[in-house]
C-alpha cells in the first residue's frame, strides 16, 4: 500500500527510511566507459553505454536472475552494484542506504554485507593460497573474530559448502572444478553477507557439476536467507533458480517479471526468442518446435539503435508492417500485468500471439501460424 | 556404411603418466546420418574424432588399438600425405572457436580459396566465384565484398558461418561439427544449428556432432552415444535414448539440467562426486563410485556394451538401430523418471579396499552450523 503511494518523483529521504523489505533498490544506474582517441592527448569520443537506466529492486531472501546475451552489460550491472565499477548516473540504495557514492571505510563496511561468487574457479582463486587461506581471508580484510574463531570459521564453511574441512591446506590446483566453486561459495558467505551477487556461477562446470552448486546454492539461500542477483546467460537455470527475472538487451532491461510470468506469458518479442531459441532435451517435443531466429547480431553498445533497442533485430516489428514507432519512440518499462513490466510498444500484439503460443508450449490454434522470420 | 570405428583405444603419455582417453570405442555411421556424440569434458568425445582426422597432439598421443574404416579404408594406416587427401575433401571439421581456428592474418578469401584449391583443380577465379557463392550459401550479407575481410573483422556468429563455409565448400561426406555453437550465444547458436541442419540435409552430408548440450543433440541427431571416461556407456536413438534412457550415467545427465518446459520448483538431482582420474587405468564400471545403482561387480568387472535385450541381433546403424547400454544394473523405467533408485531395500555396493567411493560430497553437516560472527561487531 504505501509503495503505491510513493509519487515517483519523489527523492528517497536519508532520513528514517522504515525496515526495508527490498534489500537492493537499484534507480536509473548508468554505466558507461568512455571511449578514447589518440595517443599522448586523450580525447574523449564516445562511449560504450554498458548499462543504461536500468531500475530494478530485489526483496529479501529472494533471488532476481539476469538473463541476457554476452554483451548486454548483466555483468557490469552485477559489478556496479556492489561498486565495484563506478556508476556514471543513477541510484544504488542497499538496505535503506544510498551507496552510489560512499567511499574509503564506508563503502569496505557496506562490502562485507554484498558479497559476490564469480565465473570462473580456475581464475578466481588465488593459486598462492591455500582454500582455508582463501575462505579466510575476507575476516582478515575486515578484522572479523580473533584468531581461533576464524579458523573454526573456516572449518564451518568447508562444511556449510560441502567440502572435507580436512582440505584447508590443499591450494586450488588440487582440487576439481566443482570443488573450487564451492570455495567460492564459502568465501563470499564467510563474513556472513546479505546479498549475492552470482556472475554465471555454473557456466564454467560440466553438466553433472552444475546442479551439485545449483542445489548447494538454494539450500544456502534457505539457511540463510540470502538474497541472489543470479547472472546467467541460460534461461532454463535462470528460471529453476530465480523468483523474478529481469531479460537485459543493450543495456536495458526489456521484460521484469515473475519467473512463471516469464515463462508462461513472455511480453517483450526478445524474450520470446530467447525462450525459443533454447534447445528442450526431448526429441519429441524439438520436432515439434519451430524457432523464432533472430536476424543478424546484436548492435554495439557504443551506438546503440534509434527508438527501441531491439527494433533491427524485431521479428514482431516486421510482422507489423515496420510501424515507425519503433524506430523513433524510444519504449519504457510499462506494467502490462500485476507485477509484470515490458518495454515493447507493441507489446499486446505479443500477448496470445501463435509465436508466444509456440514457445509455451501452449495448444496452438488449428491454422498454422503465418510467417515466421527465417 | 560409411564410418566404422572399431575398439579404438587412444592414451596420451605425459609426465604425470598415461592418460587413458579412449578405452575401446566402436561405432558406425551410414551416409547422411546423424550421429551425436554426448558426454562431459574428458570424456573423450573429442579425442575420438581428432583421432579419426590423424590431428591427436604429438607425440604424446597415439592411437594404441583398434580400426578407423571409412568407406572399407582403415584411416589408421594411412601415411600422412595420403590422410591430408581425405581431411577436407571427404572429412570436414568445425570446430569449437571460430576466432582461434581460422588464421587472423589472412583474408576469408585467401583461407576459402585455399582450401578449395588444395583439393580441386580448378582456376583462382573459379575458386573465387565458388567462395562467394558458399558465403551466400551460409548467409553472409555482401558476400563478394566481405571476401576482403579478415576473420577480426567478423563477429562470434559470422566467424562460424565462415567456419561452416569452409568446412562444407568440398562437398564432404562425412562433417565432424566439435561443440559447434558453444562459444556462441542462444540466439546465435539457434541461427547456426538451423543453417547446419539445412546445408547437411540438402548435401546429404553425413554429421557427428559432439557436444555437452543434451538439447542441442536431441534436435539435431537421429542416434546417439553417450560417453563416459572415454567408454560408450550408452547408444540409441535419439527417440529411444530420450523416451527410455537406461544408463544410470544417462539418468543422471538428464535429472542433472533444468528444462525450461518442467515445472519450475521440480528439484535437479546431481551426480555426485568428479569424474574419474583418467591416468588410471579403469578396473570395473568407470562410473560406479559415482553411482547410485551400482552392485559389488560393478566394482570389479567392466560392463560391455549390449543390447537391452540379450540375445537381440544388433544393428548399428539407422532409425532401428538398438538400444544398447553398459551396465550391470540398468535403471528400470520408473526409476529414469524418478530419477533414483526405487526398489525397496536396495543400497549401493560399497567400495572394496582401495577404490574410493563419491569424494566430494562428504555429507551435509548433521547438526546446524553457527551463523559465525555477527555484523555488529569488528570492522
Amino acid at each position: 500500500m504505501t509503495a503505491m503511494e510513493q509519487p515517483v518523483e519523489q527523492p528517497l529521504s536519508v532520513a528514517t527510511p522504515p525496515v526495508p523489505e527490498q534489500v537492493l533498490e537499484v534507480t536509473g544506474l548508468k554505466v558507461y566507459f568512455p571511449i578514447t582517441d589518440g595517443i599522448v592527448i586523450e580525447r574523449h569520443v564516445g562511449d560504450i553505454k554498458a548499462v543504461d537506466g536500468v531500475s530494478l529492486t530485489i526483496e529479501r531472501g529472494t533471488t532476481l536472475g539476469l538473463v541476457g546475451e554476452s554483451g548486454c552489460g548483466k555483468s557490469t550491472l552485477g559489478r556496479a552494484i556492489l561498486r565495484l565499477y563506478q556508476p556514471t548516473a543513477g541510484k544504488i540504495v542497499f538496505d535503506g542506504q544510498d551507496v552510489t557514492s560512499l567511499g574509503g571505510g564506508a563503502l569496505r563496511a557496506m562490502r562485507r554485507r554484498m558479497q559476490m561468487i564469480f565465473q570462473d574457479p580456475y581464475a578466481s582463486l588465488n593459486p598462492r593460497m591455500t582454500a582455508g587461506g582463501i575462505v579466510g581471508e575476507p575476516l582478515d580484510i575486515h578484522h572479523i573474530g580473533t584468531k581461533t574463531e576464524r579458523r573454526q570459521r573456516i572449518e564451518d564453511l568447508f562444511q556449510i559448502v560441502g567440502l572435507d574441512p580436512a582440505f584447508a591446506e590443499r591450494y586450488p590446483h588440487e582440487f576439481s572444478g566443482g570443488q573450487r566453486q564451492r570455495i567460492g561459495v564459502a568465501r563470499a558467505l564467510a563474513v556472513n553477507p546479505d546479498l549475492i551477487v552470482a556472475d554465471e556461477p555454473i557456466s564454467a562446470l560440466d553438466v553433472s557439476i552444475q546442479a551439485q552448486i545449483i542445489n548447494l546454492l538454494e539450500r544456502l539461500q534457505g539457511q540463510f536467507n540470502l538474497t541472489y542477483l543470479f547472472i546467467a546467460h541460460d534461461l532454463s537455470v535462470v528460471r529453476h533458480i530465480s523468483d523474478r527475472i529481469a531479460v537485459m538487451y543493450l543495456g536495458r532491461i526489456v521484460e521484469l517479471a515473475s519467473s512463471k510470468g516469464l515463462n508462461t506469458e513472455p511480453l517483450h518479442p526478445y524474450s520470446v526468442a530467447l525462450l525459443s531459441a533454447i534447445p528442450i532435451p526431448d526429441p519429441a517435443i524439438e520436432s515439434k518446435r519451430r524457432r523464432i531466429i533472430l536476424r543478424g547480431d546484436v548492435p554495439s553498445p557504443a551506438a546503440p539503435p534509434a527508438g527501441c533497442r531491439f527494433n533491427t533485430r524485431c521479428w514482431l516489428k516486421e510482422r507489423l508492417g515496420n510501424p515507425a514507432r519503433c524506430t523513433e519512440e524510444d519504449p519504457q518499462l510499462r506494467e502490462l500485468a500485476p507485477g509484470h513490466t515490458v518495454a515493447c510498444h507493441f507489446a499486446e500484439e505479443v500477448a496470445g500471439s501463435a509465436e508466444q503460443r509456440q514457445v509455451t508450449g501452449r495448444p496452438a490454434p488449428a491454422a498454422v501460424p503465418g510467417s515466421l522470420p527465417v | 556404411m560409411l564410418l566404422s570405428v572399431r575398439d579404438l583405444v587412444v592414451r596420451f603419455r605425459t609426465h604425470d603418466g598415461t592418460v587413458n582417453a579412449v578405452n575401446g570405442v566402436s561405432f558406425d555411421l551410414d551416409e547422411g546420418e546423424t550421429l551425436g556424440l554426448v558426454g562431459e569434458s574428458g570424456c573423450g568425445k573429442s579425442v575420438t574424432n581428432l583421432a579419426i582426422m590423424h590431428l591427436l597432439p604429438k607425440p604424446a598421443g597415439r592411437i594404441e588399438g583398434g580400426q578407423v574404416l571409412f568407406e572399407g579404408v582403415d584411416l589408421t594406416t594411412l601415411s600422412e600425405s595420403d590422410i591430408r587427401l581425405i581431411r577436407g575433401s571427404e572429412i570436414a571439421m568445425i570446430f569449437q572457436d571460430p576466432m582461434t581456428s581460422l588464421n587472423p592474418v589472412l583474408t576469408i578469401e585467401e583461407q576459402l580459396v585455399e582450401t578449395i584449391r588444395a583439393h580441386r583443380k580448378v582456376s583462382p577465379a573459379d575458386a573465387r566465384t565458388r567462395a562467394i557463392e558458399l558465403l551466400g550459401m551460409v548467409g553472409i550479407p555482401e558476400p563478394a565484398s566481405r571476401l576482403k575481410s579478415y576473420p577480426h573483422q567478423f563477429s562470434g556468429g559470422m566467424r562460424q558461418r565462415v567456419m561452416i563455409a569452409i568446412g562444407l565448400a568440398l562437398e564432404p561426406k562425412l562433417l565432424i561439427a566439435d561443440e559447434p555453437t558453444t562459444a556462441l550465444d542462444v540466439t546465435i547458436q539457434a541461427q547456426m544449428l538451423e543453417l547446419l541442419q539445412r546445408l547437411t540435409n540438402e548435401q546429404g552430408t553425413a554429421v557427428i556432432l559432439i557436444t555437452h548440450d543434451l538439447g542441442v543433440v536431441a534436435g539435431m541427431t537421429r542416434r546417439i552415444n553417450v560417453m563416459y571416461a572415454g567408454f560408450v556407456v550408452e547408444a540409441a536413438t535419439t527417440v529411444d535414448l530420450f523416451a527410455a534412457p537406461r544408463h544410470p550415467y544417462t539418468v543422471g545427465l538428464l535429472h542433472s539440467i533444468p528444462r525450461l518446459d518442467a515445472a519450475a520448483d521440480e528439484p535437479l538431482i546431481p551426480i555426485e562426486g568428479v569424474p574419474p582420474d583418467l591416468r588410471v587405468a579403469p578396473v570395473g564400471c568407470a562410473f560406479a563410485p559415482r553411482c547410485a545403482w551400482r552392485l559389488a561387480r560393478c566394482w570389479t568387472e567392466t560392463p560391455p556394451l549390449s543390447p537391452l535385450e540379450p540375445g537381440t541381433i544388433v544393428k548399428t546403424t539407422g532409425p532401428e538401430a538398438t538400444h544398447r547400454i553398459a551396465c550391470w544394473n540398468p535403471a528400470t523405467a520408473e526409476e529414469a523418471v524418478a530419477g533414483a533408485p526405487i526398489r525397496p531395500g536396495f543400497v549401493p555396493a560399497p567400495a572394496p579396499d582401495g577404490k574410493v567411493d563419491v569424494v566430494e560430497e562428504p555429507g551435509l553437516p548433521a547438526v546446524a552450523v553457527p551463523a559465525g560472527p555477527s555484523h555488529e561487531d569488528g570492522a
